[in-house]
């Protein structure tokens, strides 16, 4: 491959990448309506990622334009969680396709009408977590909503914040 | 491929994502590689780039050498480099100390001796494996001038890597 015989981006070249929260942001800048919120939640991330991801729990707990989330279906394919489930936000049930990695997860309401993106990386060494949790209607000309989007992602956040400083109570129903 | 860049161009967040996971491999190595320490910020940006004018890009089979040409320049302006149209040979090759000569087994502190537009010509012509032809499209600069460019490029490595 090299004609100067230089090591390869495998044996020693710098090689760029994007974490969780960079990926995130990448579609937060370029989807129009995109709002987001991003910064430290204080709880180790191994206690916040699986948390976040039991969506069934966790989603109505701290988005309170979610009555209830019911999962249908659930493929486990290596690192990646796939699941088909529904959200019924004020009586209404939309139905999401979800992807679930380490760290990241990527929720889409049939028909693209609402997308919900949820990113974290350890911080501090494990201890905190770096939490960015953004919304979005993708569909052309949804941009003069993002203001308010934006009101419910830092309402999300800080009701995740909230939950988190008390240990993540089980106080469901 | 072409179903993915079509769907991403229809704003499918779905695909976007899916068309940078598949991109993030190419675009780690070219983005790491010129923009170094920055290498990240440079891949987001490049990215971004990509995802908000991928509606311009009319030809799906043309979409690795029109990544190409974003992430090199998105790297070489993230890196704080000059314009990619200077004339190469105002290009100045860093002064390193014998010091520096002697341990230069590291690769990153010799990428970093060199200019992010000369750390592009590397990374394009010898291990991408790009024609000059190619990396002049890439570099939007004539092929003479990635000849010349190059040379020095080259000649300041080899230099550092094998003193």
């Amino acid at each position: 491959m090299s004609r100067l015989g230089m090591p390869t981006p495998d044996n020693g070249w710098p090689v760029g990448s994007l974490d969780p929260i960079g990926r995130a942001k990448v579609l937060a800048a370029t989807i129009p309506s995109a709002a987001f919120h991003h910064g430290v939640i204080d709880a180790p991330y191994r206690t916040v990622w699986p948390w976040v991801t039991d969506l069934e729990h966790s989603t109505p707990s701290f988005d309170t334009q979610v009555d209830k989330v019911v999962i249908h279906r659930r493929e486990v394919e290596g690192d990646i969680t796939r699941l088909r489930m529904t959200a019924t936000s004020h009586g209404v049930p939309l139905p999401f396709r979800v992807r679930i990695e380490d760290g990241f997860c990527m929720m889409r309401a049939q028909a693209r009408l609402y997308l919900v993106v949820m990113a974290a990386v350890p911080e501090d060494g494990g201890e905190r977590t770096r939490f960015l949790h953004m919304e979005a209607i993708p569909l052309p000309g949804t941009g003069p909503v993002r203001p308010l989007i934006q009101r419910e992602v830092d309402s999300d956040f800080s009701n995740l914040q909230r939950l988190a400083e008390s240990g993540f109570p089980d106080d469901r129903p | 491929m072409e179903d993915l860049v079509r769907a991403a161009q229809r704003g499918d967040p779905e695909a976007m994502d899916a068309l940078v996971r598949a991109l993030m491999p190419y675009v780690g190595r070219v983005c790491g590689a010129i923009a170094l320490d920055r290498g990240d910020d440079a891949v987001q940006e490049t990215f971004i780039a990509v995802l908000k004018s991928l509606g311009a890009l009319r030809e799906p089979a043309a979409l690795k050498g029109w990544v190409r040409r974003i992430a090199v320049r998105e790297s070489i302006r993230v890196a704080g480099g000059r314009t990619v149209t200077m004339d190469p040979d105002t290009l100045p090759l860093p002064e390193v100390p014998p010091a520096d000569i002697a341990t230069s087994l590291d690769i990153r502190a010799t990428l970093a001796a060199l200019a992010p537009e000369q750390r592009a010509i590397l990374v394009l012509r010898d291990v991408d494996g790009l024609s000059e032809a190619e990396v002049a499209l890439a570099m939007r600069v004539p092929v003479g001038t990635v000849k010349s460019r190059a040379h020095r490029a080259r000649a300041a490595f080899r230099g550092r890597w094998q003193p």
